[in-house]
């Protein structure tokens, strides 16, 4: 018996430490079957420097918000079209640039992308890979809008945020899902965090793969919350079109305000987005 | 996932078996010592080895160890700041030091929770200091904490220096408007956190400094040193840290090289940009340097000087023997003057700059120059010389010889341009008798320059007696041709003299009187005039006279006044004009002297230097 627990204690000291370090929880790392992505669309921002991003795949949203309320959060930021708040930066990368400057009344301007009226799709696998800003009140997105928001509302044509992020804790992202019933502070939400580094420092892949009856979140190829319709309080509505959106906030309600000593400019660097389907 | 679930049992058994198991133990060799790489410095109590020492001027007692408030576990640090003016002490600061020291090379920050009794300022609090040379001290200054425990981080620039480090943790309070107050630490502790971010550093607070017209020999020190990181607060934070964690280089040695403490040391002409860099990250702001080179000075020295060595008293000189000099710079206060001593082509060389006026003393061997005749110095100035002036003072401490007597006696000379000419040596003789306010020169003391000219070399600075005896008149002095009844005469071969004069009373003077005979007149010298006196045989009325007559002959007087005096005495001077060429007669209105009362006029005085010939002092109508 002697030579048998010699034998063990290796390996299993081995397992110890292994288990301290990524901790002995059960639904940490999961395993899901295989799928087959076929890609169907993507932008890989390779362009000239200053250029704005291209208009067959991208348009903007201009303003504070069809009500002037900064877009339903309480944001801070006016949203343009200009290079300084959105273009190429000739080394593969489109760079949205959030600045403390006043315009138009207010004392912030960005940009918010999307691909409305020009790519949408039913279920999928919508990815993108971003390295985020960071500060006090500053509030990236990578999110999904039903294309039928404008006939049906909000939150009746569902949303799926693939990823967000509060400036003034960088190391952290929310996947959250908002749809009738479970919207706004009640959205079904998970977070994922990183103990000793921050989405500011590398770039990382967020991505969602969605089909009839489930959406998977993922950071690069961590799955780190599985959304059912058993598990929305309300109607699932992720059956139709949903649309891309990419955007960096300033203040609102899902960030609080910035602070003085937010740096800025600040600025979310994306290399591609990539949208799949899946193949037959 | 079953297997995760088998190995936490596994494990579970295997933990206590080992618990259960001895191990043995095999020195194959000696591993080399390592530090301890200790992370803890306060947690629940002093880490292994932690020492606490208090700054020697502060309160020493304001640190204690407090069980009733802490952020979390058995324990927390107290620090109790004294009010302004404690007699044990008006500030609180110390070290907490490690023996042995640790490697943190492994870690990135320095972390700890804080609050105190009232919102204060905590003036400095670092790592790094051991009280020694502290060599990678680093610190946040001006720390604002409030009764709220927070977390607080003080990032570590540059880790994989820190492989033997002393001194863990380091701080200095002092009273908040001059009153005391509590603050507290809590779980102080180095951590690997990864979610520091964006580290930037810079010299020169992060400008690209440029300067211009340095010389080689000029050293600059490099300033302006910081660091910032992003905290996981996705905030700034700017920290000190010492030179030391910068490495710096010159992009051109021969024209300046830069030492591991980050001082600048210019060598040549030409240009170089000095940059730095922590660890591998390059540091914002530089220092662009436009050298001169060496400063612009003469290929050549000065000719050699010919005077007898018999005749010089120098001062410095490779021709001469020189006599003790104290200091060729006594730093006055206001006085911004640098010198060096070089040499050209082997001429020893005194090179001022930044003169705006230097002192320089031979106290403590006051010089006897009374037979020496002129004061030499050759200078060469790279600066312009239109319109710009040289100032030479001799100081002479009179009979005390010592400074500040009131028989001290000075006298400035003003050299202007010409002859002061730019970049080319100019030999100055300046002749004792420029040096009109000296009443003496036989306690010479002090030598002050000064004037318009920043950069000067100075060599071959001496006295010396020209040899040839001062110059005398060879003719008579015109005879004079009034009428013998208009005139009263006190001293003419022409007329009867007023009887009983003294024409040499002792007032104390320096001046050496004698009578001569010149082409067989009779000739009154005044040798080394300072002043003289003549006392008439008695007292007179002049109201009948319009004029005082007189002729003198100085060839290198510089100053020479005649007064009238009555009793009081009540006296007025009459400026005469000298040096003179040949004689002059003057003929001077006697309502020139008012208010000397002219109907009871009993003195003259003569007042000036040099050696002066007077004949046919006389009054008439």
């Amino acid at each position: 018996m002697k030579n048998l627990i010699i034998k063990i204690v290796p390996a299993a000291i081995f397992s110890l430490l292994l288990i301290t370090l990524f901790g002995c929880q059960k639904d940490n790392v999961q395993k899901i079957d295989q799928r087959n992505w076929q890609l169907v669309w993507s932008d890989d921002f390779n362009g000239s420097a200053g250029t704005s991003p291209d208009p067959s795949k991208w348009g903007f949203d201009i303003g504070n918000g069809p009500n002037h309320d900064g877009w339903g959060n309480a944001e801070l930021e006016y949203y343009t079209n200009r290079p300084a708040n959105a273009c190429l930066d000739g080394n593969g990368n489109l760079v949205i640039t959030a600045r403390a400057e006043s315009y138009s009344g207010s004392g912030f301007t960005s940009a918010r992308i999307k691909t409305l009226g020009l790519l949408d799709q039913t279920y999928g696998r919508f990815e993108a890979r971003l390295k985020t800003p960071w500060g006090p009140g500053i509030w990236p997105a990578f999110w999904l809008l039903g294309s039928n928001v404008d006939s049906l509302g909000w939150p009746q044509s569902g949303e799926i945020d693939i990823m967000e992020l509060r400036g003034q804790k960088p190391n952290i992202i929310n996947g959250t899902v908002h749809g009738p019933g479970y919207s706004g502070a009640a959205g079904i939400t998970k977070s994922f965090a990183f103990e000793n580094d921050r989405f500011d420092v590398n770039y990382h892949v967020f991505a969602v793969e969605w089909g009839a009856d489930f959406i998977d979140f993922f950071v690069d190829s961590t799955l780190y919350q599985e959304i059912t319709p058993g598990k929305v309080t309300g109607n699932w509505v992720f059956n139709h079109p949903f649309y891309i959106i990419l955007n960096v906030a300033v203040g609102g309600n899902y960030v609080g305000f910035p602070s003085s000593l937010t740096p800025f400019p600040q600025t979310m660097i994306i290399d591609y987005v990539k949208v799949y389907r899946e193949a037959d | 996932m079953k297997n995760l679930k088998s190995i936490c049992s596994i494990t579970a058994l295997v933990t206590i078996l080992l618990v259960a198991v001895s191990c043995e133990r095999k020195f194959d060799g000696l591993k080399l010592a390592t530090y301890p790489t200790t992370a803890d410095v306060f947690n629940d109590g002093f880490s292994s080895g932690l020492y606490y020492a208090a700054y020697g001027t502060s309160k020493v007692t304001a640190f204690s160890v407090d069980y009733s408030v802490k952020y979390s576990g058995t324990c927390s640090m107290k620090f109790e700041v004294p009010d302004a003016g404690d007699p044990d002490g008006s500030y609180a600061g110390g070290v907490f030091g490690s023996n042995p020291a640790r490697d943190l090379s492994g870690y990135t920050v320095l972390t700890f929770w804080a609050k105190a009794s009232q919102p204060v300022t905590i003036n400095i609090l670092g790592f790094g200091n051991d009280m020694g040379a502290s060599k990678y001290q680093v610190s946040l200054t001006n720390l604002a904490i409030n009764s709220n425990w927070m977390e607080y981080y003080i990032p570590i620039p540059n880790p994989s220096l820190l492989t033997q480090e002393r001194g863990q943790f380091f701080y200095a309070a002092t009273p908040q408007d001059g009153r005391g107050y509590t603050f507290w630490i809590d779980d102080l502790k180095f951590e690997a956190l990864g979610t520091i971010a964006h580290s930037e550093f810079g010299i020169f607070n992060g400008a690209d400094t440029v300067v211009n017209n340095v010389q080689a020999g000029d050293n600059i020190t490099i300033s302006g040193l910081f660091a910032t990181f992003n905290l996981p607060t996705g905030i700034n934070e700017e920290v000190n840290l010492t030179s030391s964690y910068f490495t710096f280089s010159s992009s051109n040695a021969t024209v300046a090289t830069v030492d591991s403490l980050g001082i600048v040391h210019i060598a040549d002409s030409g240009s170089a940009v000095i940059t730095a860099k922590v660890g591998n990250m390059a540091a914002n702001g530089s220092l662009t340097i436009h050298s001169t080179g060496k400063p612009v000075g003469p290929a050549t020295p000065p000719p050699t000087p010919t005077f007898s060595s018999d005749k010089v008293i120098s001062l410095y000189s490779n021709a001469y023997t020189n006599v003790p000099v104290d200091t060729w710079n006594a730093h006055w206060q206001y006085s911004t003057a640098e010198n060096q001593f070089i040499k050209i082509q082997g001429d020893d060389i005194i090179l001022y700059q930044k003169l705006n006026f230097v002192g320089i003393e031979f106290t403590s061997h006051t010089i006897d120059a009374s037979a020496m005749t002129y004061f030499h110095l050759d200078i060469w100035t790279p600066n312009p010389t239109t319109n710009k002036t040289f100032k030479i003072k001799l100081v002479d401490f009179g009979l005390d010889g010592v400074v500040g007597g009131s028989d001290n006696s000075e006298s400035e000379v003003t050299i202007a341009s010409p002859p002061l000419a730019t970049q080319q040596w100019i030999s100055l003789d300046i002749p004792f008798l420029s040096f009109s306010g000296l009443n003496s020169r036989k306690h010479l003391a002090q030598l002050v320059l000064s004037g318009d000219l920043p950069d000067i070399y100075l060599d071959n600075v001496f006295f010396y007696n020209n040899g040839t005896p001062p110059p005398a008149p060879t003719t008579a002095a015109p005879t004079p041709t009034f009428s013998p009844a208009d005139v009263l005469s006190v001293f003419s071969d022409a007329y009867t003299n007023l009887p009983g004069t003294d024409l040499n009373p002792n007032w104390g003077q320096t001046t050496v009187f004698s009578q001569i005979l010149i082409q067989g007149n009779n000739t009154i010298k005044y040798a080394g005039l300072n002043y003289q006196g003549i006392q008439l045989g008695s007292n007179q009325n002049l109201t009948s006279m319009s004029y005082l007559h007189l002729d003198f002959w100085s060839s290198f007087s510089t100053s020479l006044k005649v007064y009238l005096i009555s009793p009081g005495p009540v006296e007025t001077p009459y400026t005469l004009i000298v040096p003179t060429s040949g004689w002059s007669s003057v003929d001077i209105p006697l309502s020139s002297f008012a208010p000397v009362d002219l109907t009871n006029v009993f003195q003259f005085k003569f007042e000036g230097n040099g050696d002066v010939f007077v004949n046919n002092i006389l009054f008439h109508k």
